[in-house]
């Protein structure tokens, strides 16, 4: 489902990500993980083509983002770690400029708004400015409108950052049920619980390499004197630091 | 004071920063920015000795308009400084994400809103020095004065400039904290209001009655001539000193001075008082605002149900624009107060009586006339057009991301612009045609002329606002300010001269009976004909290579 082939990209001499390659299967929550800096903002900008690489080639559901954007923008959802929304729409609003965008018909709208607006919990804000609504209610208004045009592959940067224990539930039984459903679910994180709880593969990115990839099972086989998750990315982070 | 010098010394960090992030540019861009500045420079020194000269050579009324034009410059200058700085303090001062910050921190109010004005008087300052500069070399070489004129010019400017944005920005202050007005305040708010609209229109009567009696005289050209020597005024002090001091008059001159640096120093004493009085009062206001019980889910359903005609990309581009507009006051009330000075050069147009004017005057006028829309048109789209892509801000990644492709994004955002633009432009071109009186086939012209420069300027603003893309900024009187804004304006202003220029010649001539109709008709023709193929390679353009620097931009 995505495909990641000798991925590298410079910020002027630095190298962000270094000659990465992976591959995601359809259907699989596959959790990113890495310390502060590691190169996870930037491998998921280029996956979803905000930044383009300096060399290498991705794909996703076989389709090359450098060569048919509009095809892979249609399949793909982000969650960026920080959205930034239009501050001066009002939650409905912003729901139905998200609509317009990927072409869901207009008659559809209203009753879609209010499933999803329901399902997340935002009912009581529909007619709040964006600017007004909390950073949880944020993320929840932007997962309600990623999901709006049924998205093939997710991706998600730093997911639970600030939310309360509710939002991270509700979002992490969320995220596991889509994956069930068949959702291709990239995410990336430092926090390591939850890619213990969530995550069918994980991916251990350190200065821009990739260093570790496996199930949790395989993961703690490879390092047997590791106990935990924990354990193996400090073990295997530790002389970068 | 410990604490606002430390903010100082943050903007030295800043310009450091800066600093470095110029030289990471590319060496061309710093030479052209600098070699068109100076190119602007040149030419607007040319443009005004030329003026003068001309007047010069009119004898009469135009020695005395020369005599006059410094004290009105000055007191021009001053008015549009008070106008910028309400503006742009309103966005400098309350929507600063700054703001919040420095509350949190060791400031007293009163610091943190004269930290915030200097910035905004710096903001509006670097354009103020960019026209006066030409206008006094090229007063200076044409009257002859010393170079000492322009040392004294300088240092008069800055206490100025300081006196003028500060009047803006307590303006500002006061109208943030009580308008809207709270209900124990609005009966007399609405009472001094109307008195105050009572007295203005009694004055305009007043003077409309003395204007029809009399012929074409001087006060009529020129209202502002009595109002410019006045010498209660600032701008009086300013032009007077200066000369006085050119003159060798030192004591008087000295006198002017300290009377203009003392009133700057008590407009900041008053910014410092108001911002520690009623400034975060007023901030609280903006903030809390709204209330969330009285705003429905969705604004303008209606026209979203309209717009059901176009693909639904557009239509969820162009509603956004429409809604973001509406609920951000530092843009509605910037269009507020264009419009209000609009008015109030409508209001100029009638009390001149022009349409009782001979015909070939009127004509003349008509056509002086042209300028002053598309002028009006090359500021609206400096302020208004040319910033929407940069405000899109960091809200550009629901759009990169989208399958809506950048051109089409970029083609909405033009041709929203220009229905807005047409609108404005057509019906003032007409409205203003009419008031003259001005023959058909020159209303017709100048309707086609005004189409011709909206279409233009709409393209080299949206065009130049993708080159210039600045999505870091929030503040458009920021965005304005900055090299890309000027350079619009200044190739607006361009294509309005190249455009309007050879019909005015046309006419001329056909008024002086060097041609005759049928050549006349004929070169309208042809000048019609230039005026599309120009028209359309620069809306073409600045489109093509905006989307190509869209396209090559990284989110
Ligand atoms: N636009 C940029 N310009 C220069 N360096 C950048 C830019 N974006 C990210 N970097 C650098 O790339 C590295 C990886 O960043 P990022 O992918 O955001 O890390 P993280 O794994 O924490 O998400 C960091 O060292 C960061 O400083
Ligand atoms: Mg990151």
């Amino acid at each position: 489902m995505i495909e990641i082939c000798n991925l590298t990209r410079k910020f002027g001499s630095f190298e962000a990500v270094s000659n990465l390659s992976l591959t995601v299967l359809p259907g699989e929550l596959f959790c990113f993980l890495g310390p502060n800096g590691a190169g996870k903002t930037t491998t998921i900008k280029i996956l979803t083509g905000l930044l383009r690489p300096t060399s290498g080639t991705t794909r996703i559901c076989g389709l090359d983002m450098q060569i048919d954007p509009i095809a892979v923008k249609k399949l793909i959802g982000y969650i960026p770690d920080m959205p930034f929304l239009y501050e001066r729409l009002t939650a409905t609003e912003f729901f139905q400029f998200t609509a317009d965008l990927y072409e869901v018909p207009q008659n559809k709208v209203p009753l879609l708004c209010d499933e999803s607006f329901r399902l997340f919990g935002l009912l009581d804000c529909r007619n709040v400015l964006i600017k007004e609504l909390s950073h949880g209610m944020r993320q929840r208004l932007i997962y309600a409108s990623t999901f709006l045009h049924n998205p093939q592959v997710l991706f998600i940067d730093e997911p639970l950052v600030g939310l309360d224990p509710y939002s991270i539930r509700l979002i992490k039984d969320l995220l596991m049920e889509k994956a069930r459903a068949g959702m291709t679910i990239f995410l990336t994180t430092h926090i390591l619980a939850v890619a213990e709880d969530i995550a069918d593969r994980i991916g251990i990115i350190s200065k821009g390499k990739l260093i570790a990839m496996g199930t949790l099972k395989e993961l703690l086989a490879l390092n047997n004197e590791c106990k935990n998750l924990e354990d193996i990315f400090l073990h295997l982070t530790e002389n970068d630091n | 004071m410990a604490a606002f010098s430390s903010l100082i010394k943050k903007n030295r960090y800043q310009l450091i920063n800066l600093h470095r992030i110029i030289k990471a540019q590319s060496s061309f861009k710093i030479v052209f920015t600098l070699c068109f500045a100076l190119f602007f420079e040149v030419g607007l020194f040319w443009l005004f000795l030329d003026g003068f000269n001309f007047l010069h050579r009119m004898g009469g009324v135009g020695l005395i308009i020369i005599s006059k034009l410094f004290d009105i410059f000055f007191l021009g200058m001053g008015f549009m400084l008070i106008v910028s700085s309400i503006v742009s303090s309103y966005s400098t001062i309350y929507r600063s994400d700054e703001i919040p910050f420095l509350l949190t921190r060791p400031f007293s109010i009163s610091q943190i809103v004269l930290y915030k004005f200097f910035e905004s008087t710096g903001l509006s300052s670097w354009a103020f020095f960019f026209i006066i500069i030409p206008f006094i070399c090229a007063y200076g070489y044409h009257e002859n004065m010393s170079a000492a004129f322009v040392v004294w010019n300088f240092l008069f400017s800055i206490p100025f400039l300081i006196t003028c944005s500060g009047i803006g920005t307590v303006i500002t202050i006061i109208i943030v904290r009580w308008i809207p007005l709270g209900r124990y305040l609005r009966i007399p708010g609405i009472g001094i209001a109307v008195i105050a609209a009572w007295f203005l229109i009694h004055e305009l009567l007043k003077y409309r009655s003395i204007t029809t009696e009399s012929d074409l005289n001087l006060s009529m050209l020129l209202p502002g001539f009595t109002l410019a020597s006045n010498p209660l005024l600032p701008s009086y002090w300013i032009s007077e000193g200066i000369m006085l001091l050119t003159g060798g008059q030192w004591l008087n001159g000295v006198m002017f001075g300290i009377m203009i640096t003392s009133t700057s120093m008590v407009i900041c004493i008053s910014i410092e008082w108001v911002g520690q009085k009623i400034f975060h009062e007023g901030w609280q206001r903006l903030t809390n605002g709204s209330s969330i019980n009285e705003r429905a889910p969705v604004m303008l359903w209606w026209l979203q149900n309209i717009l059901l005609v176009f693909p639904s990309d557009i239509r969820a581009i162009v509603m956004k624009d429409i809604r973001t507009f509406f609920r951000d006051p530092v843009q509605w009330s910037q269009a507020l107060i264009f419009f209000g000075l609009l008015a109030l050069y409508f209001s100029n147009l009638r009390t001149f009586r022009y349409h009782t004017f001979p015909e070939n005057w009127r004509n003349t006028i008509a056509f002086l006339n042209v300028f002053s829309v598309s002028a009006v048109i090359c500021s609206l789209g400096a302020r208004f057009i040319y910033p929407q892509l940069s405000l899109e801000g960091q809200g550009f990644w629901i759009l990169g991301l989208s399958p809506a492709r950048m051109s089409r994004i970029l083609l909405t955002k033009f041709f929203l612009a220009l229905s807005c633009m047409l609108l404005v432009s057509t019906s003032l071109m007409f409205l203003s045609a009419r008031m003259l009186n001005a023959a058909p086939i020159v209303v017709v012209v100048a309707i086609l002329l005004v189409c011709s420069i909206s279409a233009v300027v709409c393209g080299l603003s949206t065009g130049l606002g993708a080159i210039y893309l600045d999505i870091s900024q929030k503040n458009p009187a920021a965005i304005v300010s900055g090299f890309g804004g000027t350079l619009n304006l200044v190739l607006s202003l361009c294509f309005m001269l190249v455009a309007i220029i050879p019909f005015g010649m046309i006419f001329h001539l056909n008024l002086l009976h060097r041609m005759n109709n049928h050549q006349m008709y004929n070169s309208l023709i042809i000048a019609g004909l230039w005026l599309v193929v120009l028209t359309v390679l620069s809306i073409i353009t600045p489109l093509y290579l905006g989307l190509k620097t869209l396209l090559r931009r990284e989110y």
